[in-house]
């Protein structure tokens, strides 16, 4: 695997289209992969997802737009660019009749690998994804998850720079789910660059980069932070006035103050306010002075803190935007 | 993987891969690595080897072993008049019948034997009119019947031809029995007509009347017996192979019974005188027809029925034994339905997977895949057929010829099988209808390659059909080469080589349609 190179580009994507039919494809697709980061691509079944990752890897060119990988057009890869790739696909395409090991050693001489390099690094990951126990177990005695990590372990037999897993977290439990990503997380601190997709919203928080696609469209594609932030307006912190009377004054009070983008109560929770600034850690004490500064309004908070937003709200937030903004175009 | 404790995990996934130097080296690697591949899983479907060779060559062996014949067995009823067949024993008729036919009974009630025939008891009813000998002697021609009420084309055509081989050797019988009445006839007369030829001497020398009329009534006899012999005589178209001239010998005693009958009035009106030169005419030609009869009497009467004779010797001692034959043929037959059953299950295998998604993404070709499939599945046909041959050597088959190329041929025929195979596989869409080609094609084989029906049985479009199907070269290579030590023909090896590149380029175009769509 080469050397991550400082701000190199793995993906540069630019308004690619692949239009299978009316409605079917994915439309004006515009993403870039900095090398060495991994990019978790988030959206439901059907979405592109997968027609994303089959343009990256050439199997399918682009009728629209600019796509290069490593530098090149997909479609024009030689063997070599090949050899700088790794695939796992959605589902398991190894052979039921050979062993773990042999699995793996037969994708490592697909990549050309001779047969001494390939026993080194075999052990090696079997040991990484934890099947090295199982290394002489037939693929059709493998269950399903580690038939993930043995595919995972084929993909990685000849060490590529990039590496595309196409929903390798799917139908597998949390626990091993969280474990693929420690794996994927690695990899990424070796240096190789991810482009993963997932249905699991959860796993944005994983992702250095994340894009979230619907019908065939990117709607967001940033770091999981700033897309929190874009998606909620920001970061939320959430408090609770001792004299519920006074929110009314509160409001007021902080919907005049620049730092802070909106203020939210719930008509079930007396007292309870919901205030979005761009940063809840940094904003937190000033907003908490100007309500409870004693030569002013003197309001009491009886508590504060920063709203937990889960990715599943964030994603639903996006999804929100989206249905308003289509509807605000088609009226 | 030798070692049984696992490597420590570390920050690093794993070492750093080196690569070989040359392409060449990267793409060798890549043709083994379908080539291990399909040899690993091979190993591991041992019920799909024994069931791929155990199977057929259990049947084929058991074909091969219990086939006696090809004739069928024909049971058959006599039905004779009542009272026997004049002139023939019941023993006679078995013996002539029974030459072709299994005589289950002789009968004189044709109704219970239509009963038999049509319960599938028997095969075959034989009817012999009332009177054989005598309508032969009438110059009538008396007909057996045969009935039978066969369904299967190939058993009535049989029948056609036994009984039209029993009537001849009836015919024959009848020929014989009537040149030896008629060789005795000769005799006779032959003893007679000495006699004749003194009176008719005596006649010349203007004899007395009692001698004349004691010559007239010796003349009379030997007329009535020239006739009888006439009518007894060989026919014509005997004649030259005889060595006599039938028609000479009638036309003579024609001339002479006209002549007796000339010299017989002559007798009676007394104008002898006047026909003497007659008399000496017809001395001649009795001297004549002496000399006939004497050829005719010496003989053989089955020389006069059936002057040519066959006589028939195999250059090679004697034919093999049925199992021997067929065993070049069963030989091909496993060799290609084993390449085409593993060509057939092989790329569609891939597909459904969806192995040819990953085949796509890593730098391989359609031609390692291709290369690697065709070797890991030719070694194991060859592992096969070594031990094949081995065991059928072992077993006394014979190998007359040159085993090097009885193992190029059957590397070109496993190529060729390979090829058809993969083609099977390319263009099917699951692997029951993948393994249904495979059975449709193992079918076609065994019609149309000649292993069980000789080729020249079938009409042009099937003898092109035969000629792409690669066991018809395969059967007819192998038979040269094992049972005569002879090389196949020229066509064989050109057509297993032509089938064999055809067939890889197309399946190189269709998978290659396929991997793009993939």
């Amino acid at each position: 695997m080469s050397a991550v190179r400082s701000n190199a580009v793995a993906i540069e994507s630019q308004n690619v289209d692949l239009i299978f039919g009316p409605g079917a494809g994915v439309f004006d697709l515009s993403y870039s992969l900095p090398e060495g980061s991994i990019l978790g691509m988030i959206g439901p079944s059907g979405c592109g997802k997968t027609t994303t990752v089959r343009l990256a890897l050439g199997l399918y060119a682009p009728q629209k737009g600019q796509l290069r990988v490593l530098g090149k057009q997909p479609t024009s890869f030689t063997p070599e660019d090949r050899e700088q790739i790794g695939y796992i696909p959605q589902q398991f395409v190894l052979y039921p009749n050979l062993t773990v090991a042999e699995n793996a050693s037969f994708v490592a001489s697909l990549y050309g690998l001779s047969g001494r390099t390939q026993r080194k690094r075999l052990n090696e990951l079997l040991a990484f994804v934890e099947l090295y126990e199982a290394r002489n177990r037939l693929g059709s005695q493998l269950s399903g998850g580690m038939q993930r990590r043995l595919m995972l372990a084929g993909a990685l037999m000849h060490d590529p720079a990039l590496l595309f897993a196409d929903e390798p977290t799917a139908g597998i439990d949390p626990v091993l789910r969280g474990r693929f990503w420690d794996y994927f997380r690695q990899l990424r601190d070796e240096g190789r660059t991810l482009f993963i997709t997932t249905q699991v919203v959860s796993e944005a928080v994983y992702c250095d980069r994340v894009a979230v696609m619907r019908r065939g469209r990117l709607l967001a594609v940033d770091t999981p932070e700033n897309l929190k932030r874009k998606a909620m307006g920001g970061e939320i912190i959430q408090m609770v006035l001792e004299d519920p009377n006074r929110v009314r004054e509160a409001v007021s009070i902080l919907s005049r103050y620049e730092p802070v983008k909106a203020v939210r109560t719930l008509s079930d929770q007396p007292g309870y306010l919901q205030v979005t600034v761009d940063d809840a850690g940094e904003w937190m004490p000033e907003v908490l002075n100007v309500l409870e500064d004693p030569d002013g309004p003197a309001i009491t908070v009886s508590s504060a803190g920063e709203l937990p937003v889960s990715y599943d709200d964030v994603f639903i937030r996006i999804m929100q935007q989206e249905d308003a903004n289509e509807q605000y175009q088609s009226a | 993987m030798s070692s049984t404790n696992p490597p420590e995990r570390s920050v690093q996934t794993a070492s750093p891969v080196k690569r070989p130097r040359f392409a060449l080296t990267r793409w060798l690697i890549r043709v083994r690595a379908y080539l291990m591949k399909e040899l690993y899983e091979l190993r591991r479907q041992p019920l799909l080897i024994l069931s791929l060779v155990g199977g057929p060559l259990l049947v084929l062996l058991l074909f091969g072993t219990t086939f006696r014949n090809s004739n069928p067995v024909l049971r058959t009823v006599l039905i004779t008049p009542p009272g026997g067949v004049p002139g023939i024993s019941i023993d006679q008729i078995r013996a002539l019948a029974g030459t072709n036919f299994q005589i289950v009974g002789v009968s004189e009630d044709l109704d219970s034997a239509q009963a038999q025939l049509d319960s599938g008891e028997i095969d075959v009813i034989q009817v012999f009119p009332d009177d054989v000998m005598g309508m032969v002697q009438r110059g009538e021609s008396p007909q057996i019947s045969f009935l039978s009420n066969a369904i299967n084309p190939v058993t009535e055509g049989w029948i056609q031809y036994l009984a039209y081989a029993q009537v001849n050797e009836i015919n024959k019988a009848f020929l014989q029995q009537q040149t030896e009445t008629a060789q005795q006839e000769a005799s006779g007369i032959k003893l007679r007509l000495v006699d004749t030829r003194v009176q008719i001497l005596e006649l010349e020398q203007q004899t007395t009347p009692e001698k004349q009329r004691e010559a007239q009534e010796d003349l009379r006899t030997l007329r009535a017996d020239l006739e009888r012999l006439e009518s007894q005589l060989p026919r014509q178209e005997t004649s030259i192979l005889a060595k006599i001239d039938f028609a000479d010998l009638r036309r003579r005693i024609d001339i002479t019974k006209e002549n007796i009958d000339l010299i017989d009035r002559s007798i009676s009106d007394g104008t002898l005188d006047q026909h003497l030169n007659k008399v000496r005419d017809t001395n001649q030609e009795l001297a004549r027809i002496e000399e006939l009869l004497n050829l005719f009497i010496e003989l053989p009467p089955d020389r006069v029925v059936a002057p040519v004779r066959q006589t028939y010797s195999n250059l090679r001692g004697q034919a093999y034994q049925a199992v021997i034959y067929y065993t070049p043929g069963v030989l091909a037959l496993l060799v290609q339905h084993t390449a085409i059953t593993l060509g057939a299950l092989a790329l569609i295998r891939e597909r459904l997977l969806g192995a040819f998604e990953v085949f796509r993404v890593a730098p391989v070709s359609i031609t390692q895949l291709l290369l690697g499939k065709y070797i890991a599945y030719t070694l194991f046909v060859a592992l096969m057929t070594a031990l094949m041959v081995g065991g059928l050597y072992l077993m006394g088959v014979p190998f007359l010829g040159d085993m090097l190329q009885l193992a190029l041929l059957c590397f070109l025929l496993t190529l060729a099988s390979l090829g058809i195979g993969f083609l099977i596989s390319a263009v099917s869409s699951s692997d029951s209808q993948a393994i249904q080609l495979a059975m449709i094609t193992l079918l076609l084989s065994i019609f149309f390659s000649g292993f069980f029906i000789s080729l020249d049985s079938f009409a042009l479009p099937a003898q092109i059909i035969s000629t792409i199907i690669p066991m018809s070269h395969g059967v007819s290579g192998l038979q040269n080469l094992m049972l005569r030590g002879i090389s196949p023909s020229y066509l064989a090896w050109v057509a297993l080589g032509i089938l064999t590149l055809i067939s890889f380029v197309a399946v190189v175009l269709i998978t290659r349609r396929q991997l793009a769509k993939a």
